[in-house]
């Protein structure tokens, strides 16, 4: 690209272009160019190193958390509270039945009276039954009140420690008295064991004493009872154990604080005591949500791909790929409007039908559940499976197609058994690129998903899809806006955002890999 | 090619009805079936959307449009019975009624954001997007020059392809998180205009740099040649030999691109957008350069807002509907004046 160097009678040389700080023209505009580009680079390396600055401080913070919390002895009345929350969900149950048994009575014409009458049984077995946690509920208030008060001083004390990092350890006012607490604490084991040993011999005394019900509709959930009621007291002895091996001293290190973190079965804020930050409801709920949307999408987009490429008249296809490729332009937001306003309520209608009642999970209790936000984000995923996987079946060589058809086959047959097999891992990678886009999408979950922070319930089998979740995305666009900016809550999100970035891109990296791995007729 | 065989029936070449025959055309009309499906799915949505949101939008009366919707600030909406019949008025209204003349108010209803109008919001979605497109266009368009005209093979090109690639991916909302952390609290912006430009203008960017490379390179190399052996230097080259005919591709990317940024509401939850705000943008300023430091109502924040912090009736359903219809009409326009280009200009340049 020089001027030509050669001198000749014809002036040929280049006018020189003027030079700045010695670098000429051409080079600042090259320059100029490749910095622009390696703007994408120093994004993504500072959204990288953002969300990873934040996210994992919060580790460390929400180690030391974890151990206040274990030393000033509140692990340990939680602990106590779980066995009583146990027991508080029997009583749940019982409630449950005798809600039952009163509503199966008002059917039947029955008056008040009659219904007092008839439940009164019932009535006094339940207080009974309740009755016999007292010891239980007033020990544990008795341990939680020793705590609490310890951890709320020693929390104060961290925060105080955290803004004024000058100051040393022994300048504080005031020590705090741990030791104290875990003796007092350790002095009230033997009540514990006495208790709960009390409590065993009572629950056996009084579940023998259930009052006979003659409704045979209320027996699935009596049996249910008794066989609960009857695991929690044989679980008893073992509760106890658990309890009397707590160790207040040991210290929590960063491995059980992470392991806290992915594997916790609860996402519980509480802004003035100990928070729970486990990511099990959330991943759940996004992977539930995702999957349900990948199975819908997977037919309708696979489908009209083979249908558009393959068997649809030039002039239908010319029409149908511009409507599909549309979806991508409607902004989700709208979709999970329409979701809220419309979707939810008319699944729930169609499925309080009574025709449909076969169906597993009808009628549906909420309107808005992961099924609501799967069948939208479906919608959503489509236009990406849909148009790479068209884009995968019209790079099948002609040849293919032609030696195929020459060889006898028909049309559909060389649709069926060569065009879409040869084109199947650019089909998987636009269902991976499908998946990436599904579990990263963020309104249709916040409005449609019912936001319920818990591990839905596996165990419904076919109606697990008609629970409400929260999922990653989800929860960061609800709490962030209300977050103390440095606060452990703050990271516990961007902590999130980190586990959903890595997730989205080890998903296109696989979609990437298989897209490159096997590539045909290029 | 037909057999001379008048009737069809007698034609041999025809295949002869089968078992297999039956089961492809079972097949064929499923899958036909499906994508039929999806097309009556969204027209069901579109529709729905339209027909409530017209209802809020037009009127039927001269100007035929509501301009009290589309020229005022949202506001609490106020439903009250008097003598049996029930009122909707917005609280400007309601208190002009009422209050400034002394009456009692009679007992009402509130809804918070479901009267007046959605102008803010309209306004402050357009200067998001302006903003946010003309830093993604100066950073993408340059990115690919670069990409497509300059860059050699090599690691460094490797490495920015990548980073495009897996930049394309990431979800929108940890978009959000990192304009959250980066320049609502590191740099200490607040919750403003200039941070959701950025964050808007990074999410989009990816999507601009590899439509416009894609742009650049349908460009043929015989121009390229042709410029550089008439003794051009490359820049003069790119200049007058390709980026002329790459232009137009590039502006179409470019609308796609602002569909994307005015539709996405996750990205500008926590850097820009304001649940309510009553002055506009170029109201109340102490010096110009606050007009950058200010948070705007947006659209799909508000659509959002009311279509989750408020219950499903006949009284909210105006601002509902409305703010949907109009975000979509916005949303939609642009998508299809670059569906349309798109195919208009492929149609012009056949190289």
């Amino acid at each position: 690209m020089d001027g030509p160097t050669a001198q000749s009678p014809l002036n040929l040389r280049r006018q020189r272009d003027p030079r700045v700080f010695g670098v000429d023209r051409q080079s600042l505009l090259k320059a100029f160019f490749g910095g622009n580009a390696i703007v994408a680079v120093i994004v993504l390396l500072l959204i990288t190193f953002f969300l990873f600055r934040e996210g994992l401080s919060f580790f460390p913070q929400y180690r030391e958390d974890m151990e206040l919390y274990r030393r000033s002895g509140m692990e340990y009345a939680s602990l106590v509270k779980q066995e009583h929350d146990r027991f508080n969900e029997l009583l749940g149950q019982l409630v449950d039945i005798r809600k039952r048994q009163i509503r199966q009575l008002e059917s039947e014409g029955k008056t008040r009276e009659e219904i007092a009458a008839l439940t009164a049984p019932m009535q006094a077995y339940f207080y009974d039954f309740s009755d016999l946690a007292i010891p239980l509920r007033d020990y544990q208030i008795a341990v939680r009140d020793l705590a609490a008060e310890t951890y709320k001083q020693a929390r104060m004390d961290a925060e105080q420690h955290r803004i004024d990092t000058t100051h040393t350890a022994d300048q504080h006012a005031h020590v705090i008295d741990y030791d104290g607490t875990i003796t007092q604490i350790k002095a009230t084991f033997p009540q514990l064991t006495a208790l709960n040993n009390q409590l065993e011999s009572d629950m056996l005394v009084v579940l023998r004493k259930f009052p006979p019900l003659e409704d045979p509709s209320l027996q699935p959930l009596v049996k249910a009872f008794r066989k609960d009621a009857i695991a929690f007291t044989a679980g008893l002895p073992h509760y106890g154990a658990t309890l009397a091996e707590w160790e207040p001293e040991r210290s929590v290190g960063l491995w059980e604080a992470l392991k806290t973190f992915l594997f916790g079965e609860q996402w519980i804020v509480n802004n003035n005591g100990h928070s729970l930050f486990g990511l099990l409801p959330l991943l759940t709920g996004s992977l539930l949500v995702t999957g349900i949307a990948i199975v819908l999408a997977l037919p309708f987009g696979v489908g009209a791909a083979i249908y558009t490429n393959q068997m649809a008249r030039r002039g239908e296809a010319g029409f149908i790929k511009p409507c599909i490729e549309f979806i991508t332009a409607i902004p989700s937001v709208v979709i999970g409007f329409f979701g809220i306003a419309v979707f939810g309520t008319l699944v729930r209608e169609l499925s309080g039908t009574p025709w449909l009642d076969w169906l597993p999970g009808f009628p549906i209790a909420e309107r808005l559940n992961a099924f609501t936000a799967g069948c939208l984000l479906a919608l959503m995923a489509i236009p990406t499976i849909f148009t790479l996987s068209e884009d995968a079946l019209s790079r099948v060589p002609r040849v293919y197609t032609e030696s195929s058809l020459a060889l006898g086959a028909t049309r559909f047959q060389t649709t069926m058994r060569i065009i879409v097999p040869t084109a199947v891992s650019g089909i998987v990678s636009a269902v991976l690129l499908g998946i990436g886009r599904v579990i990263g999408e963020t309104m249709v979950v916040l409005l449609c998903a019912g936001n319920r922070i818990r591990i839905p319930d596996f165990s419904e089998g076919l109606a697990t899809p008609f629970q409400p979740v929260h999922t990653m995305t989800g929860i960061i666009a609800q709490e962030m806006g209300e977050v103390a900016q440095g606060g452990i809550h703050y990271r516990a999100l961007f902590c999130v955002g980190v586990v959903l970035f890595l997730l989205t891109l080890l998903i296109n990296f696989a979609a990437q890999k298989i897209f490159r791995h096997t590539r045909v007729g290029e | 090619m037909n057999p001379p065989s008048n009737s069809p029936e007698k034609n041999p070449f025809l295949p002869r009805p089968s078992a297999t025959r039956r089961a492809e055309k079972l097949v064929r009309w499923g899958l036909r079936g499906l994508t039929y499906f999806i097309l009556v799915c969204i027209c069901a949505i579109l529709l729905t959307i339209a027909v409530k949101g017209a209802r809020a939008v037009f009127v039927p009366h001269w100007p035929f449009i509501n301009v009290e919707f589309l020229t005022q600030a949202p506001e609490t909406l106020h439903v009250f019975e008097v003598n049996g019949q029930t009122y909707e008025l917005s609280d400007s209204q309601f208190r002009a009624t009422y209050e400034e003349q002394g009456l009692k108010s009679p007992p009402d209803r509130t809804y918070a954001h479901a009267g007046g109008g959605i102008f803010p919001a309209i306004i402050g979605t357009l200067l998001l997007v302006a903003g946010a497109m003309l830093i993604a266009m100066l950073l993408g368009v340059a990115s690919a020059i670069f990409l497509s005209e300059y860059g050699k093979r090599g690691p460094l090109l490797r490495l920015i392809r990548l980073s495009i690639l897996n930049l394309a991916g990431v979800p929108s909302i940890v978009y959000g998180l990192f304009g959250f952390g980066l320049f609502v609290i590191f740099l200490d912006w607040n919750i403003s205009l200039l941070a959701g430009w950025f964050t808007l203008a990074f999410m989009v960017l990816p999507v601009i740099i590899s439509a416009s490379e894609e742009a650049l390179r349908s460009v043929p190399t015989g121009f390229r040649e042709a410029s550089l052996a008439l003794g051009s230097t490359r820049w003069t080259m790119i200049r007058t030999s390709v980026l002329p005919y790459a232009l137009p591709g590039i502006l179409t990317s470019s609308i796609l691109g602002i569909a994307r940024v005015a539709g996405e509401t996750a990205p500008i939850m926590f850097t820009a957008a304001y649940l309510l705000r009553d002055q506009l943008p170029w109201e109340g300023l102490d010096h110009w350069y606050d007009f950058f430091f200010q948070g705007v109502m947006a659209l799909p924040y508000h659509l959002y807002v009311v279509s989750a912090k408020l219950p499903q009736n006949a009284y909210t359903e105006r601002m509902q509907y409305g703010t949907a219809f109009v975000f979509l009409a916005i949303v939609a326009v642009m998508a299809l004046t670059s569906i349309i280009l798109r195919i208009k200009i492929r149609s012009r340049h056949n190289w």
